[in-house]
């Protein structure tokens, strides 16, 4: 697994990581989005038989980026879970139990339909719309800022970090052969994650060249632009 | 027991007679068989009796055992399940099954079962089965996926399977091959016997083999031997064009239709894709205004309505000319066509036959076909076609075998019914030819897929779907039953879109890929019409009518059928005479020439000349340098998928020779590999090259194994059942169960390479997107063939079209016409 890649913004120490997540450094937060977890589960449950293992390294993936940076607290930028409660989320709450004193904040994605109780058992921080941690914001999908706000965007608001989206490139090499890549999407004003589950498609993103991309190759961060 | 003798051979003789009619002799034999209990095959080409070689057959052996109160006794049961893969076929059938019945003074009753069956007439079948059912394979699975479906067939007597070589190929003839086994193990008195009706396919024997399979009898083949005179005319071009390129002297020559439609009652000019077919009904319309009104477009993305009103009109000879693409290769007999027009290479015999076959329907008509070549070498084709004809050279159909979807999806069909217990049923499975291979290995894990759904998390895992409960393996939620019966089908079609005008009325459907790429304002082209897109909405497309001029067709790629082998070995064979004729004209060595060849004697004059005409035994090889850099390219003959695929593994055995990287371009008489630097063929490595050893290891590491894969995989998941497709109306609640066949695809590649599924993608992958066998087979047959490199100065006639076919994709219609006109000059200095 190749070093994370040092990212500065707007004065804060960022690293992006390979393992599709964020580590700010200034405030020891490690900021993800669009985890899913419990999709496979989900599936399965409807008769779709897909492998849980995918679950399963995607859990392992979160619990490695915990132990190496340490963080304070942990910012899920929405879609922590896929739907409804099954027993892939008592996976989970396993794993939770072991870190008791990481903090998790969850910004309210579509997703996230389980009931208050069980994130409140779950020691989980449920934030509606908007979160905001000195001069950052968080919100799951960029595009529900409400008018004014969407307005706000443009003078000189904190920087927005968002998912939902899903963000991928297309990489085109010789011959017809592309390849389509999940990707960090750093705009003026906002970033959006790539989701971290392995188990979700892309969105293929029309980036403008002032805008910054990190696409995921493996297990490698290339910045494209 | 001798037919002739039994009561009811006489009754139905006298009924014939009676119409002025007399059975013909492969009619007679097949109804000796029936009568003797025996199962077979009926080969007999479309509109000479046989539906009645099967069903009178089936009549004749009713009344035979119940001679005293034939005419009296109803509620039968189920005596005669004719299974038939065209929906729109059972109509008509019925409808000649229920005249004879009704003439015959019988109590029978004909059912139809399909997709437009309604509920009503289900109940009342369920209730009372009809004696003949006429059901499509789809609906036959569905019937096995109710409660106490063997009752239904418990006194079944018949099976026919019409069309058999339609569906020997595909998944559904898989589907034909499953039910089959099933219903002659149920424990009824008397096994079914089994009867398929087939056009005349090369390997006749091996179809017969795979339908009666199940019932481990040889049976019998019943030829009719009534051959049609079918007469070949190609249209020629006024001159010949040295350096051809394809889909350009098609439309060129649009002219000399016009009177061969005129002079005919109705004609049918069949395109090879639906874009083309678009725009061939444009320019007949600008060239022949006279014609509108008279002329029709019909593919398969024109709204059924539409579809079904040309059918019609062409019955009742209300038009003078439908331009089509397969879409009416098969399908009911249209009286009123005396005339066939086939523009482009057919790919194959079998398909050509069947084309012409839709001209001139009474036994003793002659059929007539033009062939309007779209560049002029393809007027060799029009030439080996016509020895193919002569000496019956037609393509085999090659079942599929171990197809892991179909037996998935058949596995739940029986889970939600009647459920199976796994020893029994495997012994029933591989009596089939599809599944005789089948392991047990693979068999346990299948029955682990369906129940534990391959890996999982133990204790942290919910799989549902099937259950065993006392032994025997059940479905038993009512939802995942529901879901499963909306997805019984082997056809896995593409993402297609409605595409409406704004005012209201159905136009058609299109291909959502090629719907998103336009953005509204864009002008497209469908059903002959030029579309303004205004908008999308609820997977709908809204348009207006256009008056733009310029549009854009679609090109769909589901046409691109490759070149057959049996047409390419004809191919082949002909420039042996390519060159015979060059002699001829210095020998004056008279005897019977091809038009086409004399023709195109030119071309052949100026490929010889700067390179080689290949004779059958040969493979040709030309080196040619141009300031686009070192071309090789290469002449088999074997069309363009296993082009494809030999270039990629040529390109990859060359670069082990030297570090090198090339382009590739591909039609179905060669390909061609570029580069920026000389390409390494010599005498010296050629044979090595092209050498069939390492075949498989070579494939894999050259071609891009998985990106096909990936794309096969798509229809092994969705009839697998991976991919849920939503139930009707109800799209956006199911967006949480839906994932892509390509994620789906990653996730099984990463997370459990050996699912069977995935297998299954790579092994179609070789069978058929590589024609791994026909790769070989050419490799082989290169071994033994000499081999003539060449150095030609330029450009030839045979690369000519390749090259071509390489500059389309980045350039428009226009653009590319331009360009090619400035080569042809140039080369032709």
């Amino acid at each position: 697994m190749q070093a994370p890649v040092s990212y500065k913004l707007r004065d804060q120490q960022l690293w992006l990581s390979a393992d599709r997540c964020i580590y700010w450094e200034d405030e020891q937060v490690l900021i993800v989005s669009d985890l899913h977890f419990g999709k496979t589960g989900h599936f399965r449950k409807h008769g779709i038989a897909v492998p849980q293992t995918v679950y399963k390294k995607d859990l392992q993936r979160l619990f490695h980026q915990v132990q190496f940076y340490r963080p304070r607290k942990l910012i899920v930028v929405g879609d922590l879970f896929h739907s409804h409660e099954n027993k892939e989320l008592e996976l989970f709450l396993k794993w939770r139990n072991d870190f008791p004193h990481l903090e998790i904040d969850l910004v309210r994605g579509n997703h996230d339909i389980l009931h208050q109780d069980w994130y409140r058992q779950a020691n989980i921080n449920v934030v509606d719309e908007e979160l905001q941690i000195s001069q950052f914001r968080f919100r799951h999908d960029k595009e529900e800022c409400s008018h004014d706000k969407a307005n706000a965007l443009k003078t000189g608001m904190p920087y927005l970090f968002s998912g939902h989206i899903h963000p991928g490139v297309l990489l085109s090499g010789m011959g017809k052969q592309s390849l389509r890549l999940p990707c960090f999407y750093f705009a003026r004003d906002f970033c959006v994650l790539p989701a971290f589950s392995a188990f979700t498609g892309t969105w293929l993103m029309d980036p403008d060249e002032s805008e910054n991309i990190f696409a995921i190759v493996e297990n490698k961060i290339v910045q494209l632009q | 027991m001798v037919l002739h003798n039994t009561p009811g051979y006489k009754i139905v003789n006298d009924w014939l007679a009676s119409k002025g009619l007399h059975p013909f002799l492969f009619q007679e034999q097949a109804w000796q068989h029936i009568i003797n209990g025996k199962s077979g095959v009926v080969n007999a080409p479309t509109g000479c009796g046989k539906t009645f070689s099967v069903f009178l057959g089936t009549l004749i052996d009713f009344i035979n055992k119940n001679s005293g109160n034939y005419k009296t006794k109803s509620k039968n049961g189920l005596q005669l399940l004719w299974i038939t893969p065209l929906r729109a076929l059972a109509k008509d059938i019925g409808r000649a099954m229920e005249e004879v019945i009704a003439e015959l003074g019988m109590q029978w009753k004909v059912g139809i079962r399909n997709g437009d069956t309604d509920v009503a007439e289900r109940q009342r079948q369920k209730r009372q089965m009809p004696e003949a059912l006429i059901i499509t394979p789809e609906s036959l699975h569905l019937l096995l996926a109710q409660k106490g479906y063997p009752e239904l067939f418990r006194s079944l007597q018949v099976i026919a399977v019409d069309e058999w070589h339609e569906l020997i190929g595909s998944k559904r003839g898989v589907q034909v091959e499953l039910a089959i086994s099933r219903l002659c193990h149920l424990p009824n008195e008397r096994k079914p016997q089994v009867w398929g009706i087939s056009a005349t396919i090369g390997n006749l024997e091996q179809a017969r083999e795979v339908l009666l399979s199940p019932l481990k009898t040889m049976g019998e083949l019943v030829k009719a031997e009534v051959r049609k005179e079918i007469v070949l005319e190609s249209i020629l071009p006024d001159e010949i064009e040295k350096f051809p390129w394809s889909g350009h002297l098609g439309l060129k020559l649009a002219h000399k239709v016009v009177p061969i439609i005129n002079n005919s009652r109705t004609a049918l000019i069949f395109i090879n894709t639906r874009g083309m077919s678009e725009t061939w009904y444009q320019t007949l319309l600008n060239i022949a205004p006279d014609l509108a009104g008279a002329i029709a477009l019909h593919h398969g993305s024109i709204e059924q309505e539409l579809r079904i009103w040309v059918e019609e009109a062409l019955h009742a000879e209300k038009l003078k000319a439908v331009v089509c693409t397969a879409s009416l290769d098969l399908g009911v007999d249209f009286r009123p066509v005396d005339t066939v027009i086939q523009v482009g290479s057919p790919k194959g015999v079998a398909r050509f036959l069947q084309r012409a076959g839709r001209s001139g329907h009474s036994p003793d008509a002659i059929s007539k076909i033009y062939f309007l070549p779209t560049h002029s070498l393809e007027l060799v084709e029009a030439a080996a076609l016509k020895n193919a004809i002569e000496e019956n050279f037609i393509e085999s159909r090659e079942p599929m075998t171990l197809c892991f979807d179909v037996l998935i999806q058949y596995l739940g069909t029986l889970a939600i019914s009647e459920g199976f217990r796994p020893d029994e049923l495997y012994h029933e499975i591989i009596t089939t030819y599809c599944y005789r291979d089948l392991s047990e290995a693979e068999w346990s894990t299948i029955l682990q897929f369906i129940t534990e759904g391959g890996t999982a998390l133990q204790q942290y895992d919910e799989y549902k779907k099937i259950e065993v409960i006392d032994g025997v393996y059940r479905l038993t939620s009512r939802r995942l039953a529901m879901r499963h019966r909306m997805h019984i089908g082997t056809i896995v079609s593409e993402s297609m879109m409605k595409v409406k005008f704004m005012s209201g009325g159905f136009i058609g459907v299109i291909e959502e890929w090629f719907i998103t790429r336009l953005n509204p304002g864009d002008v497209f082209t469908l059903a002959g019409r030029n579309l303004e897109l205004v908008g999308i909405k609820e997977m709908t497309a809204l348009v207006r009518p256009s008056k733009s001029k310029k549009s854009i067709v679609p090109s769909w790629d589901g046409g691109r059928m490759p070149l057959s082998a049996n047409l390419g070995k004809k191919l082949r064979e002909k420039f042996n005479e390519a060159f015979e004729v060059k002699r001829a004209t210095k020998n004056s060595n008279s005897g019977k020439r091809d038009i086409e060849l004399e023709v195109l004697k030119p071309l052949f004059q100026l490929q010889a000349q700067l390179s080689h005409v290949p004779r059958a035994d040969e493979l040709l090889i030309e080196h040619i340098e141009t300031k686009d850099g070192y071309h090789l390219f290469v002449y088999p003959f074997e069309g363009r998928l296993v082009h494809e695929a030999m270039a990629a593994i040529l390109a990859y055995r060359i670069s082990r020779i030297t570090p090198i990287t090339f382009s590739f371009a591909m039609n179905d008489y060669g390909f061609e590999l570029l580069s920026d630097q000389p390409i390494p063929v010599d005498d010296t490595n050629v044979m090595d090259l092209f050498t069939a050893d390492d075949l498989l290891t070579d494939i894999q590491r050259s071609a891009n194994a998985t990106e096909m894969a990936r794309r096969k995989f798509r229809d092994n998941a969705v009839i697998g059942g991976l991919i849920f497709q939503g139930y009707p109306g109800e799209q956006k609640k199911a967006r949480h169960l839906q994932s892509s066949a390509s994620l789906l695809f990653n996730v099984f590649s990463e997370y459990e390479p050996n699912n069977l599924l995935l297998r299954q993608a790579y092994q179609e992958v070789f069978d058929q997107q590589m024609e791994e066998v026909r790769l070989r087979n050419m490799l082989e047959r290169i071994q033994h063939s000499k081999i003539v490199i060449t150095f030609p100065q330029q450009l030839t006639p045979f690369c000519f079209p390749i090259k071509v076919d390489s500059m389309r994709e980045n350039l428009t219609s226009e653009k590319l016409e331009d360009r090619v006109k400035r080569m042809q000059a140039q080369l032709e200095r």
